[in-house]
C-alpha cells in the first residue's frame, strides 16, 4: 500500500513541478513581449544590439553546419524517392514528395534540433552560469531587469532567425535533391525546378515558416526555464544543459505532430 | 638602518550623537524568514543611518547573506517590514523597484562580474542601461570610478584576467557607477590575503568620506568589521545578538559575541541517536 501512495505521490509531485515549469515558461514569454512594447516608455528598451548580436550567434553562426545539414538531407530523400518510387516506375513525379516534405516538414524539423542541439544547450549553460555566478542576481540589483536584459532579445532572435535557416534549408536541400534527380533521370535542371515551382504553394512555405518560428520560442523558453532553475554549481550547469536539449527536441517532434495533423484535417 | 613603517591612513568617524541625528536610509523591522521549514531569521529589527557603515558580522550559517538579500530586495520581506530610503521594497510595484534599485549598489561576494564584457563594460553597464549617456560621458565616468578603485589601466582586462582583489575592486567600481546612495558589500575580504584585504578596507572607508554614502557591509571579518564598522550587528543562527558600536561590542557580555570576535569554536554535544535519526531523515 505504501509502495502505491508513494508512486502516486511521485507522480504528483511531478506534475505540479510540470505545470510549475510551464507557467514559469507562460510568464517569461508575456514579461518578455510586455518588454519589448513597453520597455521603451519605462526608460528600459529591448536593445536592438544584443537581439542582433543573438541573431549572429543563433543563425548566422549556425549557417554552415545547417547548409551542410540541408543538402544532406535533400540528397537523402532524393536517393530514398527515387528508390520507393522506382518500384512502381513512378520516379518521375519524386519532386512532389521532395518539395512537399522538405518545406512542409524536414527544414523546420532539421533545422529545429539542429539549433535545440546548439543554441538551446548555449541559453540554458550561460544562464545557469550566470544565476550561480549571481550575474543575474547583480542585473537585479542595478535596477536591470533580466528578462529584459537577457531573455528578450534571445527569444526574439530565435523566432526570427530559425525561420531564416528554414527558408535557406528549402533552397539547398530543393537544390541538392534537383541536382541528384536530376542527374539520375537525365532531366534539365531547369525542368525538375519548374515542377517544384508548380506543385509548391505558398501555404506550405508558410507552414514551415510558422512552425519553425514557433520552434524557435520553444527552444529559446525551456533553455531559459532550465539555466534560470539551475541549482548545485557546475553539475548543475552540465544537468540543466543535458536536460534542455532533451527536453526541445522532445517539444519539437511532438508539436511538429500535433501541428501537422492538425494543418492537414 | 631599519625602514621606518609607513604612516597608517587615518579616516574620520562621526560620532553616535551625530549618525543619531542623520536620516534613517534603511529600517529592518520585525523580520522573519524561513527556508522550508528552517527558519533562518528571526525578529530581526535594525536601522542603518545617513552616511553609516553598518558591519553585519556573524559566522557561516548565521543568517547574513539571507538578511542581505531581503536588504537589496531579492527576497520578499515577509513576514515583516525592510525600508530603503523611507519605501518599504514589500509593498513597491516590479517598476518602482527597479527605480529605486538605481539609487543602490551592490558587490557581490565573488563580484558577479559579467565574464563575457571588460571590466570597463561591467562598469559602464549600469550606466548604458539605466543613465542613457553618449559613450564618451560613459567612458569617462568609468574611468573615474576605476580611478577611485585603484583600478585605472585595468578597464580592457577581462574578469578572468583579474586577482580576487581586483575583482572585488572592479565590483565595487561597478557598484558606485550611478552615484548611489546606499551601498551593499557581500563579504568584501573573503579570500583575500591580509595586505589586500585591508586596503580594501581603507577603500571602503574613503568611499564614504568621498561621497557620503551608507555602507552596509557583511562579513564574518573580525578585524575588518572593527575597523570599518561605525555599527556591527552581531547575527548569531537568525538572531541579532548585538548592535551597538566596535568599542561597545568589544565588551559586550554576551558569550556567544565574545566566541565570535575571539574566533572561539563552541563546544556542541552531539547525541549519536538523535544524528542517526537525523541522517535517516526521520
Amino acid at each position: 500500500m505504501a509502495a502505491v501512495l508513494k508512486f502516486f505521490d511521485a507522480i504528483g509531485r511531478r506534475t505540479a513541478k510540470g505545470f510549475d515549469e510551464w507557467g514559469f515558461g507562460a510568464s517569461l514569454l508575456a514579461e518578455s513581449v510586455i518588454w519589448v512594447f513597453i520597455g521603451r516608455f519605462y526608460r528600459q528598451p529591448v536593445r536592438f544590439s544584443h537581439t542582433f548580436a543573438e541573431m549572429m550567434r543563433f543563425g548566422v553562426a549556425a549557417l554552415p553546419i545547417a547548409m551542410l545539414l540541408a543538402a544532406t538531407i535533400g540528397l537523402m530523400l532524393a536517393i530514398q524517392s527515387l528508390y520507393s518510387l522506382g518500384l512502381f516506375g513512378a520516379q518521375n513525379f519524386a519532386y512532389i514528395g521532395i518539395a512537399l516534405s522538405v518545406t512542409r516538414e524536414f527544414s523546420p524539423l532539421i533545422m529545429g534540433i539542429l539549433i535545440a542541439g546548439r543554441s538551446g544547450s548555449a541559453i540554458a549553460a550561460r544562464l545557469a552560469t550566470m544565476t550561480i555566478n549571481q550575474e543575474v542576481d547583480a542585473l537585479q540589483v542595478m535596477g536591470i531587469n533580466p528578462v529584459r536584459f537577457l531573455v528578450a532579445p534571445m527569444l526574439i532572435a530565435l523566432v526570427v532567425m530559425l525561420p531564416c535557416l528554414a527558408m535557406m534549408a528549402n533552397l539547398v536541400s530543393i537544390g541538392s535533391a534537383a541536382l541528384y534527380v536530376s542527374a539520375s533521370l537525365e532531366k534539365s535542371l531547369g525542368s525538375y525546378i519548374y515542377d517544384t515551382l508548380q506543385i509548391l504553394k505558398t501555404d506550405d512555405v508558410w507552414h514551415g515558416i510558422i512552425k519553425s518560428s514557433f520552434f524557435g520560442l520553444l527552444i529559446g523558453l525551456i533553455g531559459v526555464m532550465n539555466g534560470a532553475s539551475v541549482t548545485g554549481g557546475a553539475e548543475g550547469v552540465g544537468r540543466v544543459t543535458t536536460r534542455s536539449v532533451v527536453q526541445a527536441i522532445t517539444a519539437i517532434v511532438i508539436s511538429d505532430m500535433v501541428i501537422g495533423y492538425l494543418s492537414t484535417h | 638602518m631599519a625602514l621606518a613603517a609607513p604612516e597608517p591612513e587615518t579616516f574620520w568617524k562621526p560620532s553616535v550623537e551625530e549618525l543619531a541625528s542623520r536620516p534613517i536610509v534603511i529600517e529592518v523591522d520585525h523580520l522573519d524568514w524561513s527556508f522550508g521549514a528552517r527558519q533562518v531569521l528571526f525578529d530581526v529589527t535594525m536601522k542603518v543611518h545617513e552616511g553609516e557603515i553598518m558591519v553585519i558580522m556573524g559566522g557561516s550559517g548565521s543568517g547574513k547573506t539571507t538578511l542581505l538579500r531581503h536588504l537589496v530586495g531579492l527576497m520578499p520581506p515577509a513576514p515583516g517590514k525592510v525600508k530603503l530610503l523611507g519605501q518599504d521594497i514589500g509593498k513597491l510595484k516590479a517598476l518602482e523597484k527597479l527605480e529605486l534599485r538605481r539609487k543602490i549598489g551592490v558587490a557581490f561576494q565573488f563580484g558577479a562580474l559579467f565574464s563575457s564584457m571588460s571590466v570597463a563594460e561591467n562598469v559602464k553597464l549600469p550606466l548604458r542601461e539605466l543613465a542613457h549617456l553618449d559613450e564618451k560621458t560613459m567612458d569617462i565616468m568609468a574611468r573615474l570610478k576605476l580611478e577611485v578603485v585603484n583600478m585605472s589601466g585595468f578597464g580592457g582586462l577581462m574578469p578572468a584576467e583579474l586577482s580576487g582583489g581586483m575583482v572585488k575592486r572592479a565590483s565595487i567600481a561597478r557598484a558606485i557607477v550611478m552615484d548611489p546612495k546606499l551601498v551593499f558589500l557581500d563579504e568584501p575580504s573573503s579570500g583575500l590575503d591580509p595586505i589586500v584585504s585591508s586596503a580594501l578596507d581603507d577603500l571602503i572607508l574613503r568611499l564614504r568620506e568621498a561621497m557620503g554614502i551608507s555602507v552596509v557591509v557583511v562579513t564574518h571579518d573580525v578585524e575588518s568589521a572593527f575597523k570599518i564598522g561605525d555599527r556591527i550587528t552581531v547575527l548569531d543562527r537568525g538572531h541579532i545578538l548585538a548592535c551597538e558600536r566596535p568599542e561597545q561590542i568589544r565588551v559586550n557580555p554576551n558569550e556567544r559575541v565574545q566566541n565570535l570576535i575571539h574566533r572561539r569554536s563552541e563546544h556542541v554535544e552531539v547525541d549519536p541517536e538523535e544524528y542517526l535519526r537525523r541522517l535517516a531523515g526521520d
